[in-house]
């Protein structure tokens, strides 16, 4: 997996921290299955650098 | 069985303004229908027969007394059990709100309404629409008719959705898309479905999966049918913001059968070179019928299209999770293991992930409308794959194996990104008697020329008018 300068690999302890931090209350096992799926969404990602500077997000406030 | 349950929703329509036929005996001939057929198939999860009933005979009273009657007067219809429907149950295909009664409908159950379609009931479907198969835990999978013998996936999430209108229990449905949720169950059932431009037709009132990749739209057995629904559908609607104020055009008048002078865009790279073998070749034989109508195709890249699987996770995920947070805190337990674990990876995507995704979404969308400004329409497969047996989770294309689902939604979640309309067109079967599904991409708001090329298509093969072994 490729990851951003300073990135580091997760780990089911840093997800249960993470988990934590918001509320929720996962097992070892749920950990442990979710982690991959993190890991993969979060280093598709990371991949993705080139987006010229000037492109703005799709979603935008707007006073229609 | 009646062969009114086989009559498309454009025939209906005109017979029953004719008084060849009554809403009534439309009604129970499909009442009738899903009472023989449905214990397997498994589309709804909600009957209204009575509802439907009353409704048909006003309808009939309607007719008796000459009053001005809607484009589709007396016709049923049913809904993916997303959309809200006053007093009727909504489950969202969920046991969170397997008891729900929402107090007010969708705007679109009310306009389909208006136009006098009547509502046989709530249709089965992937848990909270967050599902490319069409599975349910909860109300039993739904059941692909295209294999008598073995229990094969609909494609999801409008699972429900797509087995009913192809076993003729319904003549057209409502479904919505989010990563393809109309399109996958459209090609894997051999129906024509078409997800709107994002903002043509009315979100409220429909529970939600992603706010900004949501589309409402309708899944038929041909593009007339879906012309028909979807000009009772579209327009601006002060429920939902993000509507548009474009007017709507007359899109069954769209339908001329002319493709004469079209410019079809193939899009090869991605697309067709990672489709299966009939797939590809399915998509291949219909571009070159397109051509011999007068239509002309090139080839076409879209290189931005391989950022679709990352930003549609940074925009999805995310979305999701905010909406079901509170119940992923509460009641966990109470979802199917897939979607749960599914929507959790939502609570770990940051906000700059976020922002990320939808600025790939921009880059995306910019490259889709420049193909558009030189070509009339996009044309792709589908789906990688056919319809899989339920359970099964990888696949062979070519030499690779795949995941089921990643295969499932490659060529549709792009468009759910751009906001495109795109319809899924019947093409052609495997040599297991499968239905595959080509994909057509239009320019924003231009559901027309989708719609008039699906037609045009349809008028030169017969795809979409072969019957299901099940509903046979």
């Amino acid at each position: 997996m490729r990851y951003s300068p300073g990135m580091e690999k997760l780990t089911v302890d840093s997800l249960r921290m993470l988990a934590k931090a918001q509320g929720l209350e996962l097992t070892d096992a749920e950990l442990a299955s979710l982690l991959p799926l993190v890991e993969a969404g979060r280093s598709g990602l990371a991949a993705l650098r080139d987006i010229p500077p000037h492109v703005e997000p799709s979603s935008q406030f707007r006073q229609l | 069985m009646s062969d009114l349950c086989w009559t498309s929703m454009t025939d209906l329509a005109q017979m029953v303004a004719a008084r060849k036929v009554s809403p009534v005996e439309i009604v129970q001939a499909h009442l009738s229908r899903i009472a023989a057929l449905d214990g397997q198939i498994k589309s709804y999860i909600t009957v209204t027969g009575e509802a439907a009933l009353a409704s048909a005979k006003t309808a009939e009273a309607a007719v008796q007394s000459g009053a001005e009657l809607g484009p589709l007067h007396g016709v049923p219809m049913g809904l993916k059990d997303l959309y809200c429907t006053k007093g009727v149950k909504t489950t969202g295909g969920s046991k969170i709100l397997a008891d729900w009664m929402p107090d007010e409908d969708a705007t679109v159950v009310t306009r389909l309404a208006a136009a006098g379609a009547i509502s046989l009931g709530k249709l089965n479907m992937h848990e909270f629409a967050y599902g490319p198969e069409g599975l349910n835990p909860h109300y039993g999978t739904p059941w692909n008719p295209w294999d008598a013998k073995v229990h094969r996936i609909c494609g999801g999430s409008s699972s429900g959705s797509g087995a009913s209108v192809a076993a003729g229990i319904c003549p057209g449905a409502l479904g919505s898309d989010t990563g393809g949720s109309i399109r996958l169950p459209s090609a894997l059932c051999g129906l024509t479905g078409i997800k709107p431009t994002y903002g043509r037709v009315s979100r409220a009132g429909v529970l939600p999966l992603a706010w900004s990749m949501d589309h409402v739209g309708p899944m038929c057995r041909s593009a007339a049918d879906c012309a028909l629904m979807l000009g009772a559908m579209a327009g601006y609607d002060p429920r939902d913001p993000t509507t548009s104020v474009l007017p709507v055009p007359d899109y069954a008048a769209a339908l001329t059968g002319q493709v004469k002078g079209l410019r079809i865009g193939l899009l090869r790279a991605f697309f067709l070179d990672s489709a299966g073998s009939p797939q590809r070749a399915a998509v291949e034989a219909a571009a070159k019928a397109l051509e011999g109508q007068g239509a002309t195709v090139e080839a076409v890249d879209l290189a931005m299209v391989r950022v679709a699987p990352a930003a549609s996770h940074a925009v999805l995920a995310p979305e999701a999770y905010a909406y079901h947070e509170e119940w992923l805190k509460t009641r966990a337990a109470e979802y199917g293991a897939d979607v749960r674990e599914r929507l959790r990876v939502g609570a770990f995507v940051t906000g700059a992930e976020y922002l990320k995704g939808q600025r790939l979404r921009s880059l995306l969308k910019t490259e889709v409308d420049a193909a558009l400004a030189k070509l009339d329409v996009l044309m792709a497969p589908s789906t990688a794959i056919d319809a899989v047996p339920v359970g099964q989770t990888e696949v062979r294309i070519g030499s690779e194996t795949v995941p089921v689902r990643a295969s499932l939604i490659r060529f549709t979640r792009p468009f759910n990104l751009t906001g495109h309309p795109a319809a899924s067109v019947p093409c052609g079967f495997t040599a297991d008697g499968l239905p595959m599904g080509m994909q057509l991409i239009g320019r924003p708001f231009d559901e027309a020329t989708v719609l008039r090329v699906a037609d045009a298509y349809q008028r030169i093969t017969d795809w979409h008018t072969r019957r299901p072994p099940l509903a046979a």
